[in-house]
Order: C-alpha cells, then sequence, then structure tokens
C-alpha cells in the first residue's frame, strides 16, 4: 500500500499536510440524523471561501505589486525561491498560495495520522485555532480578516 | 455519560487494535458496540468536546488505526450519541444501508489531493504568455510602479488570468488523476487551494496515482500539489 510521505509529497509543509487532512475530518464522513453533532462553532474559517476575495481591490493592487516585483527580462523558467522575490509578495494577500509552497522546505509529512501527531507534539490550541498549524494560523487570520473587509461570511 | 461515535465496521467480534486512544484529555479507550453483524467505533464523550485540533486528530487516529486492517465507515467528526443502547439502535435500523456501504468501500482508501499555484512562477508564465499584461506591467515599472488606476487595472487583469488558468490546471489534474480511481469527488474549495479532488482507490492501486501526482509536479512546476493518505474514506460513504 502507498503511504504518501514526504519524499512524495514535496511541497507544503507537515502544517498544510495537517490542514489539509483536518478539512476532511471536520467536513466529510457520514452524518447520522440520530446522533447529535458537537458544535463547530469557532472553526467556521474552514467554510469561508476566501477565494471570493481574489476579486478584490487589495487583490488586485497585491497582483500589480507582485508584478512590478518580478524581473521582465528573466524567463518564466527562473527558479522559484529567489530571495528578493520569496514571500514577500504574500504577506497580505488573501490567499497567501506560494506561502504555504514556499514554507514548505521544511519536512512534509503527510502520512495523516503518525506524522501530523509528531508534528503536533505537545501543542495544543483553543478552538478557533483547532484546525490551524502555525502557518496556517496566520493564514487563517489574515484570510478571516480580508474576508471580513469584503463583507464575506461563513 | 455520551458516547462518541467514531464509525462503523462489519463483523460481530472485530479486534481492535489494542490500546486505540480516542478523543478527550485524557483520550478515553475505544470499543465496539455491536448489533447484529455490525459494530460502532465508540468511546465515553467528555463534557464540553469542542472541535480541537487534538480531537481532530483522535478522531482521525482511530479510523486510520482500524482501517489499516478492516474496512471502515467513518462517520464526520462529533457525532455523539445519548448512550450504547441508541448505538445499537441505530446499526440495527439501518443495518442493510450501513452493510451495502461496507462493502462497496471493501479493500478501498482515499487519497485526497489539493493544488495551489506557485505565485511567482505563475505571475512569470502569464507575463511570459500574455503580451498585453507584459506590456501593462512594464508600462506600471517604467512608471515607478504605475498611477493607482493603472495598478488596479494591471491587477484585475492580472486576477482574470489568473482565475482562467486555475479553471484550466484544475481541469489537467482531474483529468489526468481521475482515471487512476474508482471514484472521484471533488471537495469545496477554501483557502489555499483550487483544486480539492478526493479519490477512491484499491489499496493496491495507489502507486499509479502518487507517480501521476508526480508526474504533473515535474512538467508543471507552477503547481503546488499535495497529495495525502491513504484515508478514512471520508469523501465516499454516502452511495
Amino acid at each position: 500500500m502507498t503511504v504518501v510521505t514526504t519524499e512524495r509529497t514535496g511541497g507544503g509543509g507537515g502544517s498544510s499536510g495537517l490542514y489539509d487532512v483536518l478539512e476532511l475530518v471536520l467536513d466529510r464522513g457520514l452524518v447520522i440524523d440520530a446522533f447529535i453533532r458537537v458544535s463547530l462553532v469557532g472553526i467556521e474559517i474552514l467554510k469561508i471561501d476566501v477565494r471570493v476575495v481574489v476579486a478584490s481591490v487589495d487583490t488586485y493592487l497585491r497582483f500589480a505589486e507582485a508584478c512590478n516585483r518580478l524581473d521582465l527580462e528573466a524567463g518564466p523558467r527562473q527558479p522559484a525561491g529567489l530571495p528578493d522575490l520569496v514571500g514577500d509578495a504574500t504577506e497580505s494577500g488573501a490567499r497567501d498560495k506560494t506561502k504555504g509552497a514556499l514554507a514548505g522546505a521544511g519536512q512534509a509529512v503527510s502520512q495523516a495520522t503518525r506524522g501530523i501527531t509528531d508534528t503536533l507534539r505537545g501543542r495544543d490550541r483553543e478552538p478557533e485555532e483547532a484546525t490551524a498549524s502555525d502557518d496556517t494560523g496566520s493564514r487563517a487570520g489574515s484570510r478571516r480578516g480580508t474576508a471580513r473587509k469584503s463583507g464575506e461570511s461563513a | 455519560m455520551n458516547t462518541y461515535v467514531y464509525g462503523i465496521v462489519s463483523g460481530g467480534h472485530p479486534e481492535l487494535p489494542s490500546g486505540l486512544a480516542g478523543v478527550g484529555d485524557p483520550p478515553r479507550p475505544v470499543r465496539g458496540v455491536r448489533a447484529g453483524e455490525l459494530t460502532a467505533l465508540v468511546s465515553e464523550c467528555p463534557e464540553g468536546l469542542r472541535p480541537r485540533r487534538r480531537d481532530l486528530l483522535a478522531h482521525q487516529r482511530v479510523l486510520t488505526e482500524v482501517g489499516q486492517t478492516r474496512t471502515v465507515l467513518p462517520l464526520r467528526f462529533g457525532s455523539v450519541s445519548a448512550g450504547e443502547g441508541d448505538v445499537r439502535e441505530v446499526l440495527a435500523s439501518r443495518a442493510e444501508d450501513y452493510r451495502e456501504r461496507l462493502r462497496r468501500l471493501d479493500g478501498r482508501t482515499e487519497y485526497n489531493v489539493k493544488a495551489a499555484h506557485q505565485e511567482d512562477l505563475l505571475l512569470r508564465q502569464l507575463l511570459d504568455e500574455e503580451p498585453e499584461l507584459r506590456g501593462m506591467a512594464a508600462a506600471n515599472r517604467a512608471a515607478g510602479g504605475g498611477s493607482y488606476e493603472a495598478r488596479l487595472r494591471t491587477g484585475e487583469r492580472v486576477a482574470e488570468t489568473v482565475r482562467d488558468r486555475e479553471e484550466r490546471d484544475a481541469r489537467l489534474i482531474t483529468q489526468t488523476l481521475s482515471p487512476l480511481a474508482e471514484e472521484h469527488r471533488m471537495g469545496p474549495e477554501s483557502g489555499g487551494w483550487f483544486v480539492n479532488l478526493s479519490l477512491l482507490v484499491h489499496r493496491d492501486d495507489a502507486e499509479p496515482l502518487a507517480d501521476a501526482v508526480a508526474g504533473l509536479r515535474s512538467a508543471h512546476p507552477r503547481l503546488d500539489l499535495r497529495l495525502n493518505g491513504p484515508l478514512p474514506p471520508y469523501s465516499f460513504v454516502e452511495p
């Protein structure tokens, strides 16, 4: 049986692996009407489609800024990860798509149980942060802020 | 005391892994509650259970560990029953339905793929392939960044193009990977990914899937692909 391990997953840190899996735990699986459900208050962040925020003034300005920063003379095949490009274009972004990817140089352990438990050993958070690790936590925070600004809700 | 329910397995006397730790602090021991040919995996439900990461992981761990040796019908996190009697009643009343679902999932496991874009690489590619965008960006640079309106216009065009590329790449990923699975389900879009694809595969058939993901990665560096599995078949519990 294929277990997806560090070598296989490559990018995306253990944190995004965790976030990716917990989304499934929370949102899927069989619902039996006869059983009550634990309140999920405090983790609506998972329900927010922040990608709607793509169509916002903030995002437009951020994209324009990111394009300004790119060296137009350099070809598209130039490797990512140049120090002056990494991360900063996305710090204020609504989606922070690169952040997870570029922050993933650490160990990416996505095998859902043991690996994640290792990642989390000795740390516990309050419910609203239950699904976030350090990295996704800050992303969730910025996403929530952006979503509020744009009038998005769960 | 309420009963927390993790999932359902077939068989009257399932051998559960010893020392299976459930939700709560300290973790409540997991046991089986039997009704006919079905057994529910349950534990005591701690007072004030919330969706803390620790408990979400406990739910995931119980299903994963049991799932290594038998087929599990996973329940959604946070399913709580008033007691064992109610659990037995539910199992008995829907027995045929649950058995049918378990049969369909027998020997199968879920893999989940999430895709994002490496933004710098994507933007480079867009500027390289879209003369109009390249012109707008170059004009802004020449103007020391460009006026607010010019930046807004540029950014809006970039955003439109990014959306378009996301749709294209979503099709590429889905068309490449879904033939390697018996079934596939698209999950909700959310923060941090534009593809959320769950695939149901035979336990022994996951290698081609992992290879295909690796192939997409190397052929398309702009893609940040995350493959997770084997997972309990959360996305395939409904017929």
